[in-house]
């Protein structure tokens, strides 16, 4: 009955990565707690936040769901970290430069950082985890990240070398900021020894490690940036959204690092006793369909069934109002490559019967449009449990026979959609996810790329597979601009799946921490600035 | 998710008229009504059930909404005179809803439990009166099902059948019979000796005659009894199978689809859960009582 | 006796075994695999799923795997649960069975306590007002969702009382709310039991004999009829065992307890194979074994079953 990977806001490692603000972009902090940024910093104490699901390995390899990833940054450290603004941040580089031809990437290390055994960060270390990521043996998840990657090289103690086959624009938001192990460690222990016992080089370090329970952190003292003012930081895990807000009401938690209930976001983010960042989500709240089934065939259905979904009203009556109507896959909290001017779907359900005519689907005798004896109806199977959005699947269900077509709605396990969407099994889901912008880059060929892993929707238009290969050759962020907002408005004409909407991430303290950042883009990663917290 | 709950006690006391003679069964059955309707509670549980009953027959007439139309901006508003029970989180009126929903909750109740009851009655009255190897097997079909983890089961039929009515009740039929099945071979297991059969034996009558004609119409009254203890528990695991994505398929409303609905809501919009719980409460207790006014009756050790 | 006893061992053992096979063939034709949800949305590729496939030996068809998991049970181990990438089940079972076990006994604890007392009281003055307060009680204690009774039990006593943690393990007061919860809907399945049984032995033989011996009613309730009537409600608490796990799920979620029942729940959706199998096989083993016990007694007691 919790809630699964894909449950609620749909954000794991990746998404988290590449979430981004678009109301950060005016303010962002709600609620009086600024006034108390002047107090100085006190030592001392334990925060705690909720998250939903369990921890289930400590591995900086291991994808794990938002909670997972709060836990293992606190205890880890790239070269390149996106930060809270959404910029790429040298952490554990101090600079770093690419080649113009992008064939070559240099770090220069920061100097004097120590792993949690005491030992010193160098060049090896980074050589080491790279290679083992890379490395098809070790099966990581990691891998993809180092995708063109043709050698590291520890160039000396303190520089590091990676070399490409060919270029790929990616790398330093995915390869660059994958986490960093201890290289003696990590090779005497083994992957299977490390989950359970990480050292890295980050401000706190384990302490206990519960996965159902709770994930326990230290203050490390000789941390790089400073021993963090909290004590302890404590991951709690509560599947239940209520009981989360309940925690945060009554002062057992300081934080949810999953969403709470719509109501109880916005309920909060009123209270003077919290602080509240909010921001949208890189990813998109959106209906994959299975393009290789025949119904599905015709742009001009998939367009009809666009126009035919009041996407406000869904917005409104279900979420209360947070969220953006979904304008392709690319969300505007990624604002470097957002691309507004592409063709838009307003709620008009008698566009969507035209094209459903015109596309030869007449109107049968229960209502549901037919042709050549096929008719107009598909199954959207949603997440067991999944409180968040089976109501929009309702909604949209009424939405659609009204048009004539009808969604018939199941239920299933997380791990049952996944095999079966990816197979091409299924006609339909409900979920969120990331379509391009993991890791703060906008490339989408594991998702829109004909042969993509996660290409849900079995989407295939050669033009756009050329269009991302030429996104990631492309070194010049400006000149992939036009890239990627060509790719938008051909996701946009072709509607290769329903896109609805961006929510809006809540990310609610309680008024008791201190030295949170004025504003942010993207809250989840304000996790990663714990070690600047204390508690007033 | 909630468990069927074993029934089995007081149920030797439940034990039907042992009579075989027909001539018997009217003025029997007359003692039985009138000792039934003695029994306060169980002729106000009767009513109730009937007046569900009604509704789940006339919801058509009786609802003053669709269940299935969105009132826009409506999500989770509080009751007014329009809508004295409010609206659910995706803004449809709660009231008609519930209406529609004694439909399912109705069918599933009966339909489910009938064949519960069928199944668990045939291999109980098997298992008891054959006994020997037969009763072995089948008693161990028995305790395999109930130490099964139902949980996996019902994941893996909801992930291979799919949800729909159908599915859900032959799901519940066909995993809520073990309790039935044992109650029953325990009653065949001591009418086996009784005078009757064994006189029945012998005159030479064959196993299938006595089952029929003189084991069965026994097992009858306790039968009956349990059924109607357990239909609660029919109701109640209808709601647990659509917390598991094995509810009735929407947008048909059932009260166990509303229960598990309004979960996330409860501290927020409370009227999502009350409305179809306090039904479901109400419906459980009607059956319970009917069943304790049954049990009553058509105890023979009962004076008139 | 011993023979009886022997055999149904024996039978014990198949039926196990036929647990443990169904499970895992069902398991194995759900459709869905661990692998995707281990994955989440990293950007992976259809090449790397496979080798990470093989890895945990998921790509092996499914009779090599039955084999394969048969020879390690048949050795003691439970194999590794592929969502914790590798952790030992026994290790997850170990740490998950003393906070269920731990719950299960504070509830029974209390439901007996409570459920005895008013239940014996109801059967004894059947269709008074007691009686009808405790059948609506009882009822009431069955058909409210527990879900909906946790969630009401810590808005009173942790957010408006104040008194108890509203979740978690971080004292042993976080065991107080789940246990009363989880003995609500105890309490009021065993004080039913227990007014039917108590309503039933009181007009038995022997109680009317005792009676009629001019034993005080009080001496006669208790020495007779309370006796007599508890045996089926022990009987019937021993075939219980096989729902103990289930009414745990919710508690267990609702309070964010790491028990069993939490678990067994997100391994079935995960698909954790392994550990399903090794939770289903535990839960075959205690429901055989009180089946045996109840079985028993039952014989020991009622001279109408004969054994052996």
């Amino acid at each position: 009955m919790g809630h699964r990977r894909m449950a609620e806001g749909g954000t794991t490692r990746r998404e988290f990565l590449a979430r981004a603000a678009l109301m950060a972009l005016s303010a962002s902090s709600v609620g009086p707690a600024r006034a108390a940024a002047a107090q100085a910093p006190r030592r001392g104490g334990t925060m705690v936040v909720t998250g939903h699901q369990e921890i289930s390995s400590l591995s900086p390899d291991d994808a794990g769901p938002t909670v997972h990833w709060t836990a293992v940054t606190q205890i880890h450290n790239a070269l390149l970290e996106l930060d809270e603004n959404y910029a790429l941040v040298p952490t554990l580089a101090q600079s770093y430069t690419a080649s113009p031809d992008g064939l070559s990437y240099t770090f220069k290390l920061r100097r004097g950082v120590k792993f949690h055994d005491g030992t010193e960060f160098t060049a090896e270390d980074v050589k080491y985890t790279y290679e083992w990521y890379m490395n098809p043996a070790n099966h990581a998840i990691n891998a993809n990240n180092f995708k063109d990657v043709d050698a590291v090289q520890a160039v000396d103690r303190y520089t590091v070398r990676v070399r490409m086959k060919q270029p790929n624009a990616a790398f330093p938001a995915k390869g660059a900021s994958t986490f960093i192990v201890p290289a003696a460690y990590h090779s005497r222990v083994g992957e299977k020894g490390y989950k359970s016992a990480p050292i890295g080089t980050g401000a706190f370090r384990l302490k206990e490690w519960k996965p159902a329970e709770h994930t326990l952190v230290q203050a490390f003292d000789q941390h790089f940036r400073g021993r963090p003012y909290l004590d302890f930081f404590r991951v709690d895990i509560v599947p239940e959204a209520s009981v989360r807000a309940i925690g945060l009401q009554t002062g057992t938690s300081d934080s949810a690092v999953w969403p709470l209930l719509v109501e109880d976001n916005l309920r909060l983010a009123k209270d003077p006793n919290f602080t509240t960042f909010v921001t949208v989500t890189t990813g998109v709240n959106h209906f994959p369909i299975n393009n290789k089934r025949p119904i599905f065939a015709d742009k001009r259905v998939r367009q009809a069934m666009m126009h035919a979904i009041n996407r406000q009203r869904l917005i409104d009556d279900i979420f209360k109002g947070t969220a953006v109507i979904a304008t392709s896959h690319l969300s505007p909290a990624f604002k470097t490559y957002y691309e507004p001017n592409v063709t838009k779907y307003p709620y008009d359900p008698a566009k969507a019967r035209a094209l459903l005519d015109e596309a030869g689907w007449k109107p049968g005798s229960d209502g549901v449009r037919e042709k050549d004896g096929v008719r107009l109806s598909f199954t959207c199977v949603t997440i067991t449990g999944d409180q968040a959005r089976r109501p929009e699947a309702e909604v949209a269900q009424q939405d659609l026979k009204a048009v004539g077509i009808e969604m018939k709605l199941a239920e299933a396990p997380v791990a049952t959609i996944t095999e079966k969407m990816h197979k091409g099994e299924m006609d339909a889901s409900l979920f969120n996810w990331t379509y391009g912008g993991g890791g703060g880059d906008p490339d989408p060929s594991v998702t829109l790329r004909s042969n993509g892993g996660n290409n849900w929707s079995h989407y295939e238009n050669p033009k756009v597979d050329s269009l991302i290969d030429a996104g990631l050759r492309e070194p010049d962020p400006k000149k992939r601009r036009p890239i990627y907002s060509e790719i938008q408005k051909i996701v946009a004409e072709d509607v290769p799946f329903l896109y609805i909407m961006y929510w809006n991430w809540y990310t609610i303290f309680t008024k008791r921490i201190k030295g949170l950042p004025k504003s942010a883009f993207n809250g989840p990663q304000l996790y990663r600035k714990a070690y600047q917290w204390w508690i007033g | 998710m909630r468990r069927l709950h074993a029934p089995g006690a007081g149920l030797g006391a439940a034990v039907a008229t042992r009579s075989t003679a027909t001539s018997h069964r009217r003025s029997e059955a007359w003692r039985a009504w009138r000792r039934f309707t003695r029994y306060r509670p169980g002729v106000a549980g009767l009513i109730v059930v009937a007046l569900i009953g009604l509704v789940a027959i006339f919801a058509n007439v009786l609802a003053p909404y669709s269940p299935t139309a969105v009132h826009p901006s409506m999500r989770g508003a509080g009751p007014t005179l329009a809508h004295p029970l409010g609206y659910d989180h995706v803004g449809r009126d709660i009231l008609s809803r519930l209406i529609y929903g004694s439909r399912i909750a109705i069918v599933v109740a009966v339909l489910a439990t009938g064949i519960a009851v069928a199944i668990g009655v045939a291999i109980g009255t098997t298992a008891g009166y054959l006994g020997g190897r037969v009763d072995a097997v089948l008693s161990r079909i028995t305790d395999a099902l109930m130490a099964f983890p139902i949980l996996v089961l019902l994941i893996a039929l909801v992930a291979v059948l799919g949800p729909s009515l159908a599915n859900v009740i032959l799901v519940i039929g066909t995993t809520a019979w073990a309790s039935y099945a044992r109650v029953v071979r325990a009653e065949v297991l001591s009418l086996r000796e009784q005078e009757f059969v064994l006189a029945a034996r012998a005159t030479g009558a064959t196993d299938r005659r006595i089952i029929w004609r003189h084991l069965v119409p026994n097992v009858v009254g306790p039968v009956i009894v349990l059924a109607t203890l357990s239909v609660g528990n029919i109701i109640i695991l209808e709601a647990a199978l659509s917390f598991l994505g094995l509810g009735v398929r929407p947008p048909t409303p059932d009260w166990g689809g509303m229960l598990a609905d309004g979960r996330a809501f409860i501290t927020i919009y409370p009227q999502i859960v009350i409305a179809p719980g306090a039904m479901i409460a109400i419906t459980v207790l009607a059956f319970n009582l009917l069943g304790d006014g049954l049990r009553d009756a058509l105890d023979p050790r009962q004076r008139d | 006796m011993w023979r009886y006893v022997a055999t149904r061992l024996l039978q014990g053992a198949a039926v196990i075994f036929l647990v443990a096979t169904a499970t895992f063939l069902i398991l194995r034709l759900t459709p869905g695999n661990p692998i995707d949800v281990l994955v989440g949305e990293a950007e992976v590729t259809p090449e790397q799923v496979a080798g990470i496939k093989q890895l945990w030996g998921l790509d092996r068809p499914w009779y090599e795997q039955y084999l394969t998991w048969l020879g390690n049970m048949a050795r003691g181990n439970f194999g590794v649960s592929v969502i914790r990438t590798g952790v030992p089940v026994g290790t997850m079972l170990a740490q998950a069975a003393p906070v269920t076990i731990t719950l299960n006994i504070a509830a029974l604890v209390a439901s007996v306590a409570i459920a005895i007392p008013v239940g014996i009281l109801a059967g004894i003055r059947r269709y008074s007002a007691l009686d009808y307060l405790g059948t609506v009680g009882a009822t009431l204690g069955v058909a409210l969702p527990s879900f909906w009774v946790s969630l009401m039990a810590i808005i009173l006593f942790a957010v408006k009382l104040r008194w108890l943690p509203p979740f978690g393990l971080h004292s042993w007061s976080g065991y107080i709310l789940p246990a009363a919860v989880l003995a609500t809907e105890q309490t009021a399945v065993l004080t039913r039991m227990m007014r039917g049984s108590v309503a039933s032995v009181l007009h038995q033989d022997y109680v009317r004999t005792g009676r009629a011996k001019g034993l005080p009613e009080a001496a006669v309730v208790l020495r007779h009829a309370v006796r007599n009537a508890l045996l089926p409600v022990i009987t019937v608490l021993g075939y219980r065992m096989a729902f103990l796990l289930s009414g745990t799920i919710i508690v267990e979620t609702v309070f964010a307890l790491p028990g069993i029942g939490r678990l067994l729940t997100d391994s079935v959706y995960h698909l954790d194979y392994q550990v399903v199998q090794a939770i289903a096989l535990l839960l075959a083993v205690i429901v055989v074994v009180a089946n045996i016990a109840t079985d028993l007694v039952y014989a020991l007691v009622d001279p109408r079953i004969r054994i052996g």
